[in-house]
């Protein structure tokens, strides 16, 4: 079944034991993604130390493939500085961009679970949810 | 005032017979695929003989309508008024002219809330919709309520989603200018008591517009019998064309009603400084009709009386029943509402841990078409406290089999997600 395509064994893992969800007390700035078109509502905190990311957690409701977008996120940014976390949310939005989505032929690190996704432009903006969250956030500081 | 019937022949009450292999769309063995459509409320399949229709249209008698002097346009004119009452017969219009040809039901709304309320309205009136309504039935009403610095009113909803009059306070009192509400609602199926609304809000002297979109296709529509002073409705939702829909009106509020549209065709005389209107309903056809649409849509209401309203209403009610029942056993699904009375060819459901647009992709993936999200409905999801439901809709096509692929769809997507 081709949904099992989009459903990879490790979105569906993401989606059932997400990384980093839950409260978002003590993070250096918060900020929300939210589609009115499906309900998914997610909030990104973002946790410093200097100019690194100590952490990045979530919390919210969405879809699987929103939830597992989500959690794939924090694993990704975790531990990297302002710039590479910025750099990886140009790239993801790049890679599921509007269009084509083929500008950038290689996925951003870590995220090729997410790839399949990109078949499915209905889907796009469940993947791009929390990462908009996040370059916001990042925009904050 | 119908036209003659050219649809296949009625069934028995209870017998719709095997309608799929009316619709080349649904022909899955020459296609080579297996279609289980249950997105019905959002548009239905065509049948061959609208097909036909919209494609004999431009083979044999495509020309200007109201325009041409020579015979194919004199043709082209006939046929398109002949459209207009077949459609008109159809919804129980006493005259054809009662009938206006729109772009969509959500167009004919629009022509209502801006042509006939927006010059009418006064600060402190109010105009009564429901919690239940579509967008299309929301969203002009809000706008032109704000411009005249009028009141909107809701109608809410009792648990089981029928209207609470109780909590309707004022409903038919003076202030009152308009009742718009949906016959049948398209995320929760219930059926509204349009005609008891329209006997009160007569003797009040309120007129009242009826959005029929979700119910002309599989239950009896007569306007005059319901006796509202509009009515709205749209072709794709009963096995007619995109792009074409209808606005019934009492004569008398269509003499009130302005134009939306201004322009070619709707015109009496016209100088450079000013314009008389033609009458109605040319006088809300402003540019070249949709002449192909319009066959198209009486095509559809042919094959709709050739089957049989009586004999469509039975089997689209047995299946939903059936598809009640069953989605009932499902551990972890909750229907919405969870207990109704009577549910009109559309159910909706959440299912734990399984976002909607998960089980629709899933579905999908299986050929079960379903739809999910706030379906044009955000006002009743915020009443429902829930985001987005999944929605299956039958038509007359449909059968026990579609209902048992959407349970299989709905047991894959348990095992995947829940």
């Amino acid at each position: 079944m081709a949904a099992e395509g989009l459903y990879k064994e490790v979105l569906l893992d993401h989606f059932r034991h997400p990384r980093n969800k839950g409260e978002l007390t003590g993070a250096d700035t918060v900020r929300r993604g939210s589609n009115p078109r499906c309900g998914d509502d997610i909030e990104v905190g973002v946790f410093l130390r200097g100019d690194r990311l100590e952490s990045v957690r979530f919390r919210g409701r969405g879809c699987s493939i929103c939830i597992a977008s989500s959690s794939l996120m924090t694993e990704a940014v975790t531990g990297t500085s302002l710039t590479e976390a910025r750099h990886l949310c140009e790239a993801m939005q790049s890679w599921f961009g509007q269009g084509d989505g083929a500008q950038v032929a290689e996925p951003p690190r870590d995220l090729e679970a997410l790839s399949a996704v990109r078949d499915y432009p209905a889907r796009r903006r469940c993947v791009l949810l929390s990462w908009e969250a996040l370059h916001d956030a990042l925009a904050a500081l | 005032m119908l036209t003659a019937v050219t649809g296949p022949k009625a069934g028995k009450a209870d017998s719709l017979g095997e309608r799929r292999a009316d619709f080349p769309l649904l022909r899955d063995a020459e296609l080579g695929r297996a279609l289980h459509y249950l997105d019905n409320a959002a548009t239905t399949q065509k049948p061959e003989s609208v097909i036909a229709a919209i494609s004999e249209c431009y083979r044999e008698f495509n020309a200007p309508i109201h325009r041409g002097l020579y015979p194919l346009a004199e043709e082209a004119t006939r046929r398109y008024e002949q459209a207009r009452a077949t459609v008109a017969g159809f919804i129980g219009a006493p005259l054809a002219e009662q009938l206006v040809f729109t772009h969509s039901a959500t167009e004919a709304i629009n022509m209502v809330a801006y042509g006939w309320a927006r010059p009418r309205l006064t600060p402190g009136e109010r105009i009564w919709v429901t919690r239940m309504e579509h967008h299309a039935n929301l969203l002009p009403w809000q706008r032109v309520c704000r411009e005249r610095g009028a009141e909107l009113r809701v109608i809410e909803l009792g648990e089981d989603g029928s209207l609470d009059w109780q909590a309707a306070a004022g409903l038919f009192d003076s202030r009152t200018r308009l009742i718009s509400l949906c016959h049948v609602s398209n995320v929760l199926g219930v059926e509204n008591p349009v005609q008891a609304v329209c006997a009160r809000a007569s003797a009040e002297g309120i007129p009242v517009l009826v959005d029929a979109a979700q119910s002309v296709a599989h239950t009896r529509v007569n306007a005059t019998a319901l006796g509202c002073d509009f009515l709205a409705f749209s072709a794709h939702k009963m096995y007619g064309p995109t792009g074409i829909g209808a606005l019934y009106a009492k004569p008398a509020r269509l003499e009130e009603m302005e134009p939306l549209l201004v322009g070619g065709g709707m015109v009496d005389q016209v100088t450079v400084a000013a314009a008389s209107w033609a009458k109605s309903p040319e006088r809300f056809e402003a540019g070249s009709p949709n002449l192909a649409g319009a066959a198209g849509f009486a095509a559809a209401v042919e094959y709709l009386t050739g089957l049989g309203m009586d004999a469509i209403h039975a089997h689209v009610s047995r299946l939903t029943r059936q598809a009640v029942a069953a989605l009932a056993e499902v551990p972890g699904l909750r229907l919405i509402p969870e207990r109704s009375v009577e549910r009109s060819a559309i159910v909706s459901f959440v299912i734990d841990g399984v976002h909607p647009h998960d089980l629709a992709q899933v579905a999908g993936e299986q050929g079960v078409a379903l739809r999910a999200g706030h379906h044009c409905c955000q006002p009743l999801m915020q009443h429902l406290g829930v985001a987005a439901t999944t929605r299956a809709s039958v038509a007359v096509y449909n059968s026990a089999a579609d209902i048992e692929a959407l349970l299989r769809a709905i047991d894959t997507a348990r095992r995947l997600f829940a």
